[in-house]
């Protein structure tokens, strides 16, 4: 006998479309008060706390970078997925301490070799996926990605950095209020969460797998134009690095030379069609045409592409 | 129905995979007809065979035309002189009567007893079989303690189930029992040849951990697969739980229980979930859920109705004359199920373990879990057999690059750490080897990485350099000893 499931769902309205293409994780933090000991220190902690809140509150023997964490709104994060906050524990080895539940009595070690390697391999895996033209940057100098990769003291990344390897993405330019620039992103998701969690509006999203993961529109359109976006800028505020920005201060940081841009600096970039006037939400309106280029699914190629 | 396995009377089988021909050639045969399920060695199928009292006569590769021809001849009893095997056996067998047929000679018949010989979805033939124990909770849970988690598609692979049955009984919440048979051909076997063993399984396990669901996921690729365990859903008699089927995409990354789990929920897009906590707590629509694999599962119905050696399958493909899946007791060795087909050439090394298994140069190792850990090598239950004629270090180029197309793209050292391992790979090419540089990837992924996924993807490398170092040297030398990728090294 099968039974027919129906998924019991209490969504409201509003937010039963949006399909952020994210994970349904579980909430990831401690349920009671704990006292950790990190380095030695003994810490405690509130309900609802992770490891990172605990390793925060002591003075660590290693720092402890946490690229991805976002501390600001409960709503964004943990995604924990650049996992440069790994530190060893006693009971369960080597974890991410941005969402790892802080349990009482347990023991952390920052300084521990296996989670210091970890951090400091993974900050590199960062940058070899990023565009690290900070010169060019609009988030010069006030780029998480640039104060991790400072404070752990990043002299040349060992994997070196995008400009060695692939071709870049255009530049989506089209927007009149926020600039994208796809290089750049560390697919930390808090624009996808602010986007679909906070604002309810539904048009971001991760699509893609492998190297192919992006930050996409759930409209299935190609740039931010086209897209339903509302122009709140609510994930430009929370983009830790330079691939959202406002428009007006991209190049607000780049060194003072003429013909140095950031939106030269990547060569391409998608324009304004300008064929939609008024406000950026040409998809909110009737009329409005729907593009039907979708990103192309992922192949399950057996061989896994060309070798060598 | 009548039952087939009485041995009162001729009975015909055939394999119900084969062509429709052959099933409308066996219905006029004027004997008693079963459909059966795939025997495991499809080089041999269709497979028929003909049993009148205690023996059986084995046919293989059977077309319509051979059929018509041995079913004709049967009044004057078994066509033994067309036969390319014949079996003396109990008269009322209930699992196959093992004839001297490569594919099916090798290991042992327990779980996979009624393949080939038992119709799938007969509730009589798996009841005769001795099936439909109905275990308490307490002897499920005693036999949950030793039992361990077969496949990467488990969540509680390479350990015990116990654990994590109490965490699942212990959370509020009614709970769900996903059956994985993603992916893997021994679980998609189990779910077209038993599937009543795989449901009674999750039966039991529903009832130690309170469930009120099983959910079957299934690749849409196997379409046989899925159709057989639905039939079987609705035939098993008194079906203590709601059952459903349901499937994924076909990539093989899809098979990692949290990723079932967001494909079983609808997810558009299959990336893995965090953990801790994991699905035992927080599982499908928030509620406890174990999931293990149907290989897992078949194996418990068993454990459950009979003491016995548990036992592992073990698919051999690669450079064989014909892919097979066998059964060996944990004390048999891989070398063992390679002897259910012939290897092309010689055997110059193997990736144990699935796609992301260790590479070694000897199969002289037991089967059971703790040994093949040992040995460096996965425990997923296939054996990738590689002739002399192969390259190690492209094969496991290969797998890097697999790697790095196929994963979720979530987390950091899976996503980017592949692509450098295969970048690291393909500089030997240029003349580089960065040994160190290689196994500190590799640490870090395993260390680091959410899923399975990430942790296992640099093994195939890892096992290679340790086990064909000189062939890496090799190759960062200009040379390939196998001969196999010069024509990419630069002179
Ligand atoms: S986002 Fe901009 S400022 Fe930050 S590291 Fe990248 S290039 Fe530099
Ligand atoms: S665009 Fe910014 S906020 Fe969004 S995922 Fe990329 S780095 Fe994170
Ligand atoms: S290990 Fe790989 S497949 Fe698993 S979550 Fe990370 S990126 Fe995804
Ligand atoms: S901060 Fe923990 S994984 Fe990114």
């Amino acid at each position: 006998m099968s039974s027919d499931h129906t998924h019991e769902t209490d969504a409201p309205p509003l937010t039963e479309t949006i399909a952020p293409g994210t994970a349904s994780d579980p909430s990831v933090s401690g349920t009671e008060r704990a006292t950790i000991t990190v380095d030695g220190t003994d810490v405690t902690v509130e309900s609802g706390s992770t490891l990172l809140d605990a390793v925060e509150a002591a003075d660590t023997d290693d720092t402890v970078p946490a690229l991805c964490h976002y501390d600001r709104e409960d709503e964004i994060g943990p995604r924990s997925e650049c996992r440069t906050c790994m530190v060893e524990t006693d009971a369960n080895g080597v974890v991410p301490a941005c969402s790892h539940p802080a349990e009482d009595g347990a023991t952390v070690r920052t300084a521990a070799d296996p989670a210091a390697e970890a951090r400091d391999v993974n900050l590199d895996l960062v940058l070899s996926d990023h565009n690290l033209r900070c010169t060019t940057c609009g988030k010069n100098g006030r780029c998480e990605l640039q104060d991790a990769a400072i404070e752990q003291d990043v002299d040349e990344p060992r994997y070196g950095v995008l400009d060695d390897r692939d071709a870049y993405e255009p530049l989506d330019d089209t927007s009149s209020f926020i600039q994208i620039d796809r290089n750049k992103c560390i697919l930390c998701n808090r624009c996808v969460e602010a986007c679909n969690d906070v604002q309810v509006e539904g048009v971001l999203r991760v699509e893609g797998s492998g190297q192919d993961t992006r930050i996409g529109f759930q409209s299935d359109v190609e740039t931010m134009e086209d897209s339903a976006c509302v122009s709140c800028g609510h994930c430009a505020t929370v983009c830790p690095t330079g691939s959202l920005v406002e428009k007006g201060i991209e190049d607000a940081t780049t060194i003072p030379l003429p013909g140095f841009t950031q939106k030269n600096s990547v060569g391409k970039s998608h324009e304004r069609h300008g064929k939609s006037k008024g406000p950026m939400t040409p998809k909110k309106r009737v009329d409005s045409p729907a593009t039907e280029d979708s990103p192309a699914d992922d192949p399950d190629d057996a061989d896994g592409g060309e070798w060598p | 129905m009548t039952s087939i396995l009485s041995g009162d009377e001729t009975v015909l089988r055939y394999s119900a995979t084969g062509p429709p021909e052959l099933s409308e050639v066996a219905a006029d045969a004027g004997v008693t007809v079963a459909a059966v399920g795939p025997s495991g060695a499809p080089a041999i199928e269709p497979l028929v065979s003909v049993t009148q009292g205690g023996q059986t006569t084995f046919h293989t590769r059977c077309s319509a035309d051979e059929l018509r021809e041995l079913t004709a001849g049967l009044d004057d009893g078994l066509p033994t002189d067309l036969a390319d095997a014949v079996v003396d056996h109990d008269p009322s067998a209930t699992s196959l009567p093992v004839p001297d047929l490569a594919g099916l000679d090798a290991g042992t018949r327990r779980v996979t007893g009624g393949w080939g010989w038992r119709r799938p979805t007969d509730p009589d033939d798996h009841e005769a079989a001795g099936g439909f124990v109905t275990a308490t909770a307490e002897e499920t849970e005693r036999a949950g303690e030793s039992l361990r988690g077969r496949g990467w598609g488990d969540w509680c692979q390479d350990e015990p189930l116990a654990d994590t049955w109490e965490t699942a009984r212990h959370t509020d919440g009614e709970a769900t029992v996903v059956v994985n048979a993603h992916g893997t051909t021994a679980d998609a076997l189990l779910l077209a040849s038993s599937p009543f063993d795989v449901l009674e399984g999750a039966c039991a396990t529903a009832r130690t951990v309170d469930a009120d669901r099983v959910v079957v996921y299934v690749s849409e690729a196997d379409e046989d697969a899925a159709a057989s365990v639905r039939e079987a859903a609705d035939a098993y008699p008194d079906l203590p739980v709601a059952a459903d089927v349901v499937t994924g995409p076909s990539v093989y990354r899809a098979a990692e229980p949290t990723m079932a789990i967001e494909a079983v929920e609808g997810n558009h897009r299959l990336e893995a979930r965090l953990r801790p906590p994991g699905p035992a707590e927080v599982g499908i629509d928030g509620r406890p859920t174990v999931v293990h694999t149907a290989r897992t599962l078949a194996q418990l119905a068993h454990t459950l109705r009979q003491d016995g050696p548990t036992t592992r399958l073990v698919t051999v493909t690669g450079d064989v004359a014909d892919p097979v899946t066998v059964e060996l007791t944990e004390g048999d060795s891989l070398a063992s199920a390679v002897d259910a087909t012939t290897v092309e050439g010689s055997l110059k090394a193997a990736c144990v373990g699935g796609r992301f298994g260790g590479l070694t140069a000897s199969l002289d190792v037991t089967a059971d879990p703790a040994s093949l850990i040992d040995a460096g090598l996965g425990t997923e239950g296939v054996v990738e057999v590689l002739s002399e004629s192969r390259c190690v270090v492209e094969f496991v180029g290969r797998r890097a690059q697999f790697a790095a197309d196929e994963n979720c793209g979530r987390c950091v050292p899976c996503r980017e750490g592949t692509t450098q391992l295969a970048e690291l790979l393909r500089d030997l090419y240029d003349g580089r080897y960065d040994r160190d540089g290689i196994e500190e990837l590799d640490r870090v992924m395993r260390t680091s990485s959410i899923c399975t996924f990430g942790v296992d993807a640099g093994r195939p490398a890892r096992t290679a350099m340790a086990a064909f170092e000189s062939e890496f040297e090799a190759h960062a030398d200009g040379r390939c000893p196998a001969g196999a990728c010069t024509a990419e090294v630069t002179p």
